[in-house]
């Protein structure tokens, strides 16, 4: 059981890490989801004692799961759900002002906005994605 | 203990008002300042009982103690709590005389405020990492606040690193709560020897990976540079001064407090690091123009500096920790505010800053720096010795040409010159603030015995392994 554990927790954090590092945001994002799960799986496996549920009445005799780590993997379940929504709202943000949500096509145009600011220029004006659009 | 509950709760509580209220009316600002400084009134008169009396325990929620969270104040939490939150008021106070700009700014700097005061006041390893991230998570958004288009990729290149290693944090919690059965700092502490090597091994590289990532130190100083300088001058004052300081922190609490004889067994590798951190930030430090990018680097340089204090380990070198923190934290809020106005007598400010970086007396960075030679002569052995205090020497010597570089490049102007036009200077409170600021830099080096009784109560907390 330690083992199935470990291998489903490897598999997910390592196919988080892997959409980490491509440049479409969104699925850097989604990387970051499969990540904060594959810790919160770790922390239901850190769990000291396995069994039924928890709840009272609990028979004599009975081994119960622990519950110390489920109110944990809950607090860690709120903290990365918010914080996803939180990293999507940033992607949007970057998508209405780029039009793309690709990392090197976003850092080519900040360059050439940088540029265009050395020259003088309004700012935005080097932005063809932009042009087009409007 | 209501004094503890006070400081923790009364942020939030006024964070979650301001939530609801416009921030860019000025009275709104004013509130949150009044909020602040309540909490800072609060935590100075709680710093006052527990350097007297020792320890404030209390167990939240009436249960029974081992059982209910618990919030413990000691002098090393009371440390660092009072110098964040003085970072977060002048940072506050700036931006309010000088004009909040969206209406979500004071909310999130008191979120983020009462995130620090709970992290550093905590008994319990998950309250603290639950803490870490209501901090952090108003960190992400105020990284990008004022919304200019690179900011908002810096702060988004941020989230994600951080979150990683908020990630690798709560593995190595999950791995301590196996290990020892326990969520309590002191109950871990005390179990934790009796655990094999090599879960504590792996788990002490997590907490150093998780805390070095939000430091910013040399293999993990990627993020750092874009983020500080994408951010608005408080903000980054913020970011180095209050929310560095969780680094630190917790690199004493876990490192020094909990795993004691693991972070002895990983000096070596700390002392490196520190060392590389060092170097790296200082050289690059040196090659960039912008001051806002130049203090970036030289933020990495800094962490160096407490990462080989805490190498050092013991008494002296925990107290070396300490205190090279909190003066680094007071610097950074000068540095970084300094660069964000104009005006007379705000240079004056920002020599001040530069001066207690570079380690000059008598800026009290002349006295963290002194305290650390002397954590580093400790270290057994003369060549380790002299390898610690001859880069603590050049370190200083560099950090004390990149900052007069940015001095001279940003304040020395000759009149008449092309390309210096005249920027509107900032108003007379905002150099006032900074002025007191620079003259609580150099009361430190002046006057520095409450500092070091400071330090050296706090590093007393952690025992010292040597």
């Amino acid at each position: 059981m330690t083992l199935v554990i470990s291998l489903v927790i490897a598999t997910i954090f390592g196919s988080g890490a892997y959409l980490v590092l491509q440049r479409n945001l969104i699925r850097v994002v989604i990387g970051m989801i499969l990540i904060s799960n594959a810790s919160i799986l770790f922390i239901i496996a850190s769990g000291l004692s396995r069994g039924r549920p928890p709840i009272y009445p609990i028979p004599d005799g009975v081994d119960v799961s622990d519950p110390l780590v489920q109110a944990m993997a809950l607090t860690a379940l709120v903290i990365s759900s918010s914080v996803t929504a939180l990293l999507l709202s940033l992607v949007y943000r970057l998508y209405v002002s780029h039009n793309s949500v690709d990392l090197e096509v976003i850092s080519e145009i900040e360059v050439r906005e940088a540029e265009a600011l050395e020259r003088g220029e309004p700012p935005g004006s080097a932005d063809p994605t932009r042009e087009n659009n409007s | 203990m209501i004094l503890l509950s006070i400081t923790v709760i009364l942020t939030w509580v006024v964070a979650a008002i301001l939530a609801l209220l416009d921030g860019r009316k000025p009275w709104v600002g004013w509130f949150a300042v009044a909020g602040q400084t309540a909490g800072f009134v609060s935590l100075c008169l709680l710093a006052a009982r527990v350097l007297a009396n020792g320890p404030v325990e209390m167990v939240a929620g009436g249960w029974p103690e081992g059982v209910g969270i618990t919030l413990r104040a000691d002098a090393l939490g009371v440390a660092f709590a009072l110098v964040s939150c003085a970072v977060i008021l002048a940072s506050l106070l700036y931006e309010v005389i000088v004009g909040v700009r969206t209406r979500t700014f004071p909310a999130l700097v008191l979120f983020l405020n009462s995130g620090l005061m709970g992290l550093f006041l905590t008994g319990d390893i998950v309250n603290f990492y639950v803490f870490f991230e209501i901090s952090m998570t108003s960190a992400y958004i105020l990284a990008a606040y004022r919304e200019q288009n690179y900011q908002i990729r810096a702060a988004f290149v941020f989230a994600v690193v951080n979150l990683l290693g908020s990630v690798i944090f709560v593995v190595a919690i999950a791995g301590l709560y196996h290990l020892t059965g326990s969520l309590d700092m002191a109950t871990v502490a005390d179990r934790v020897k009796g655990a094999e090597l090599a879960s504590t091994v792996s788990v002490t590289v997590a907490i150093f990976v998780a805390f070095g990532l939000k430091i910013g130190l040399f293999p993990f100083h990627f993020w750092l540079p874009a983020v500080y300088v994408g951010s608005h001058a408080p903000v980054s004052a913020i970011l180095a001064g209050a929310l560095a300081n969780i680094g630190s922190y917790g690199l004493l609490r876990f490192g020094g407090g909990i795993l004691p004889e693991q972070s002895t067994g990983a000096a070596l590798v700390l002392l490196i690091l520190g060392s590389a951190s060092i170097l790296y930030g200082a050289l690059q430090a040196i090659s960039r123009r912008l001051p806002a990018e130049v203090m970036a680097y030289s933020a990495i340089g800094q962490a160096g500096y407490i990462l080989i204090a805490i190498g050092v380990g013991g008494q002296v070198g925990y107290a070396a920790a300490v205190l090279y923190a909190i003066v680094n934290s007071a610097n950074k809020a000068v540095l970084f505010l300094a660069t964000g106005s104009r005006g007379r007598l705000v240079g004056a400010a920002f020599a001040v800053g530069a001066f207690s970086v570079a380690g000059v007396p008598p800026a009290a960075g002349f006295l963290s720096k002194l305290v650390l030679f002397r954590a580093g002569l400790s270290v057994g052995g003369v060549p380790g010795s002299a390898v610690l205090v001859a880069l603590i020497f050049v370190g200083g010597a560099l950090s004390f040409i990149y900052s007069f570089q940015v001095y001279q490049k940003t304040y020395m102007m000759t009149p008449g010159v092309e390309g210096q036009e005249e920027q509107k200077p900032s108003p007379l409170a905002v150099r006032m603030l900074l002025i007191t600021l620079a003259a609580l830099v150099l009361l430190g080096g002046f006057w520095p015995e409450p500092l070091l009784a400071l330090s050296d109560a706090a590093a007393s907390v952690l025992g010292g392994s040597r």
